[in-house]
């Protein structure tokens, strides 16, 4: 299994972790940050089914969600069910690293999260 | 500064616009404003455009120099402002600020956008470009799924329920039924899209909890408002109104780096800066219009804006206090739900609407009777972007 290819990033002055990255600390300003991946599972926050999908999705729903790990870091992903009714917040998810999309021909990686 | 005061105000009509260009929208909606103010062949200052996706979906940039050109207001001063749905409010705020520091007399506000011109699957991926491109756009966000993970936060933690949401879709699209100007003049049943055989049908899911009535129409439009300073203003035709406050917000770009993802910040801090200015309270308004792209976002803006407590928008909503004749008279014109949201033209549509409220010019079925102030609210991005703009009539 691959990987899970995100980067987080923790604030040394005041402990607030980021994802995606910012220049300077949302909450204090810093500009130091220690990198930080995943870890462990993740609690799911909030979630939806998308059945009018963009351009580049030839698919008729996706299902789609913002879940927190372990460690605090916080991001969204692909939920592999079938429909949104098998979900509820707050239920634990094992996050996996696959493709998301297809762009140009390539796959695009990304976070898929799965309930346990 | 001075105060600055909007003399001339148009649009045209809003929907599936086949026939026309951006370029003729904009025109279009641009004269209509212009002959409203009774400017005649007067001096024009500056034109600040509102646009989000000219670059994109008509692959045409530099639009305010080509509608200066268009229009013969040679050599005024021309630029195109983008800031994602709130276009429309960021070109206002800058032909606002244009004429109350003295810099320009005359200014030309006008938005606009085509989105019918390609396919929904197209339109979708369009809107979605201001999504995160790293952490959100690659999964196949969209606008409507962001609304849709809000609700379900929304439902969770103030108790809105579906009817709650029917409630606002009802009373946006009876209104819109009775507004020329809107994509949607089509009032509905409740039992046509709720808890009913055909409402299966005709209301179908399109980003859970949310259904196709909570969400506005893709749409093509265009509206215009000429501004110019309050000691000038009595020299034009119109009863002036006056723009007695704005404020604008950002807040963090994804959702989940908000403290509180149902806490809309941005629209909390536009609201009370544009008030502040105003010297009002939510109270004093009379009328607004709120960017109800998805009908959960006119329950919680009311909230943010103060118009009612967190947690008692939806009942509000529900009991009809946001009707024409209630309590705070929300999105009489339809809003983005009927009126259509062409992402650029609508917060300079929303402020459109508020001044023939407050010029008493609509017809009774849709005037807020004795209307003095109105506000609206334009939300860009998802509440990562927020212009509040408080408008006043000045009395002849």
């Amino acid at each position: 299994m691959k990987q899970i290819a995100i980067t987080a990033y923790k604030c040394k002055k005041c402990g607030r972790i980021h994802y995606p990255f910012h220049d300077r600390c949302l909450a204090c300003k810093g500009r130091e940050f220690e990198e930080m991946k995943p870890q462990g599972n993740a609690r799911l926050l909030t979630f939806t089914t998308i059945y009018n999908l963009p351009w580049g999705f030839d698919q008729r729903y996706l299902v789609i969600g913002v879940a927190e790990f372990e460690n605090g870091v916080k991001a969204m992903g692909q939920i592999k069910a079938d429909a949104a009714d098998q979900l509820r917040t707050g239920m634990t998810m094992k996050a996996s690293w696959e493709p998301v999309r297809v762009q140009y021909g390539e796959d695009v990686y990304g976070l898929k999260f799965e309930p346990i | 500064m001075r105060d600055v005061a909007i003399i001339g105000a148009g649009m045209i009509p809003f929907g599936r616009r086949d026939e026309d260009t951006l370029m003729e929208m904009l025109a279009y909606a641009s004269l209509k404003a212009l002959d409203d103010a009774g400017l005649g062949d007067g001096t024009v200052d500056a034109v600040y455009l509102g646009n989000m996706g000219g670059g994109i979906i008509q692959h045409q940039t530099s639009i305010a120099s080509s509608l200066v050109d268009r229009l013969s207001l040679l050599p005024a001063a021309a630029e195109t402002v983008e800031n994602g749905p709130a276009s429309g409010g960021s070109a206002l705020k800058n032909g606002l600020l244009a004429v109350a520091s003295g810099y320009y007399d005359v200014v030309l506000v006008v938005g606009g956008e085509k989105m019918r011109e390609v396919t929904g699957w197209r339109a979708t991926d369009f809107v979605a470009t201001m999504t995160h491109p790293q952490a959100e756009y690659p999964y196949g966000i969209t606008l409507p799924g962001m609304a849709g993970m809000f609700t379900r936060l929304y439902m969770e933690k103030y108790g809105v329920t579906r009817e709650m949401l029917v409630a606002v879709a009802l009373k946006n699209q009876e209104m819109g039924a009775l507004n020329p100007y809107a994509h949607v003049e089509m009032a509905l049943s409740r039992e046509g899209i709720f808890e009913s055989p055909h409402a299966v049908v005709n209301n179908p899911t399109v980003a859970d909890p949310l259904h196709l009535y909570d969400a506005c129409p893709v749409s093509d439009g265009a509206a215009a408002v000429v501004l110019c300073p309050l000691e000038m203003a009595k020299k034009f035709g119109k009863v002036p109104v006056l723009i007695a406050g704005f404020g604008q917000a950002t807040d963090t770009h994804t959702l989940q780096e908000r403290d509180d993802p149902t806490d809309l910040k941005a629209v909390s801090l536009a609201a009370q800066q544009a008030l502040d200015r105003a010297k009002l309270k939510p109270a004093d308004i009379h009328v607004a219009e709120l960017h109800d792209a998805f009908t959960i976002l006119e329950i919680a803006e009311s909230e943010h804006v103060g118009f009612f407590k967190k947690g008692e928008g939806g009942k509000a909503a529900e009991a009809g206090k946001t009707r024409l004749g209630g309590q705070i008279p929300i999105n009489v014109s339809g809003g983005l739900k009927a009126r259509g949201h062409p992402v650029g033209a609508t917060g300079v549509a929303q402020a459109v609407e508020i001044v023939f409220q407050l010029r008493h010019e609509l017809p009774k079925n849709r005037q807020v009777k004795n209307a003095e102030t109105g506000l609206t609210i334009n939300f860009g991005g998802f509440g990562n972007n927020v212009t509040c703009f408080v408008l006043r009539r000045v009395q002849p």
